[in-house]
């Protein structure tokens, strides 16, 4: 009986705390593991604050939009939209909106707040459409980061085997 | 894995590089001692989320792509063995003569494809497959984080979300009964290549 009490007990904190505080989410996206201290509680989307935008998808919120090298995509931030709002003072933004727009697929995991995102289908036009190989960065076997754009100026046999 | 550490070191003074990576959730423990065994001196990676599959519309292993000195490709989605194993019951010994000839003779090669075929040799996903990729993504962090239930139900998302991927399909069965080649794998093989698809997308080397 003392253990369903205090069991009953904790749920209510944490339902409490879930609601008026921000909640904790990770994201996962190419090799990175994102961990974000505070999102916006939502039951679809992920709303984070502009700070973390980029450490999530390398996106940096400007006054012209989010913004990721010579691409930006508009952002109203006068007045609460689709992807920004302000609520007590504290900006937030809206990942999986910008996703959508961007047509990038992910998946959720919303019980436990991990967020897997897909490659960006803007960065991989040259690829689809003109056939330039997509740069990657990945850590070799000898502990050096291995990017595709370092080997420019050599030919390059790129392979894909597994121990499986 | 010798074979291409050999051809590695005939053609390394030839401004060309060999990149290696192993599709591995299993990581090093998993695929190092492979790569140990053939003394590589190449490039070589242990991929645990399948990145370089995903970024290059990739489904089967081993595949490989050719990358000329400006980042173009040339060749793509290719099986891409470098001999013949158990006197032909698998791999080539056709692919590694025309790797050598492109590194000799770059874009005179004859083996070097025009961008359209490029282009079309690229695979095209469905928005269905494009979800795959996230989904064996998150497979794979519960995966690393020991929880084999959640591991399993992405795992299994991303084979539903695209049938096409053998790697995703091989990779979640190696940790299953019957392992990465077993029952399940023959079963699946055999209803593709029954319907007139191919395991390995083919080689064509004759053609230019």
């Amino acid at each position: 009986m003392k253990t369903i009490r205090s069991i009953a007990g904790l749920t209510a904190v944490m339902l409490i705390s879930g609601t008026l505080s921000a909640q904790s989410a990770t994201v996962l996206y190419n090799e990175r593991v994102v961990e974000l201290e505070q999102t916006l509680p939502d039951a679809t989307d992920l709303w984070v604050k502009p700070e973390d935008l980029t450490r999530v998808n390398d996106f940096v919120l400007k006054p012209e939009g989010a913004c990721l090298d010579e691409l930006c995509v508009p952002v109203l931030q006068d007045r609460d939209g689709a992807m920004f709002i302000t609520r007590r003072g504290q900006a937030w933004f809206n990942v999986t909106e910008l996703a959508n727009k961007l047509q990038q697929a992910y998946v959720t995991d919303y019980n436990d707040g991990i967020w897997s995102f897909g490659t960006m289908p803007v960065t991989r036009q040259s690829f689809l459409r003109g056939g330039e190989a997509p740069d990657f960065e990945l850590m070799g076997r000898d502990g050096e980061l291995v990017r595709l754009s370092d080997f420019r100026g050599k030919k390059v046999l790129l392979l894909t085997w597994a121990s499986w | 894995m010798p074979v291409w550490q050999s051809i590695y070191e005939e053609l390394k003074s030839e401004n060309f590089e060999i990149i290696s990576v192993a599709q591995d959730t299993g990581g090093e423990e998993a695929a190092g001692y492979i790569y140990d065994d053939a003394n590589v001196s190449y490039t070589a990676i242990i991929d645990v989320n399948h990145q370089i599959s995903s970024i290059y519309n990739l489904v089967n292993v081993p595949s490989g792509v050719w990358i000329d000195e400006q980042g173009k490709i040339m060749r793509i989605n290719e099986g891409t063995y470098a001999k013949e194993h158990m006197n032909g019951a698998w791999g080539t010994n056709d692919y590694v003569p025309i790797v050598r000839d492109w590194v000799k003779k770059g874009a005179d090669s004859e083996y070097v494809w025009d961008r359209d075929k490029v282009r079309e040799s690229i695979v095209q996903r469905t928005p269905e497959a494009e979800r795959a990729q996230p989904a064996f993504r998150l497979g794979g962090y519960y995966f690393t984080n020991d929880n084999d239930e959640k591991a399993e139900q992405y795992w299994t998302m991303a084979q539903e979300l695209d049938p096409t991927s053998w790697n995703y399909l091989r990779q979640d069965l190696l940790y299953e009964e019957g392992g990465s080649a077993g029952p399940e794998w023959r079963a699946r093989r055999e209803k593709i290549e029954g319907a007139g698809g191919n395991y390995y997308a083919p080689l064509e080397i004759e053609n230019n």
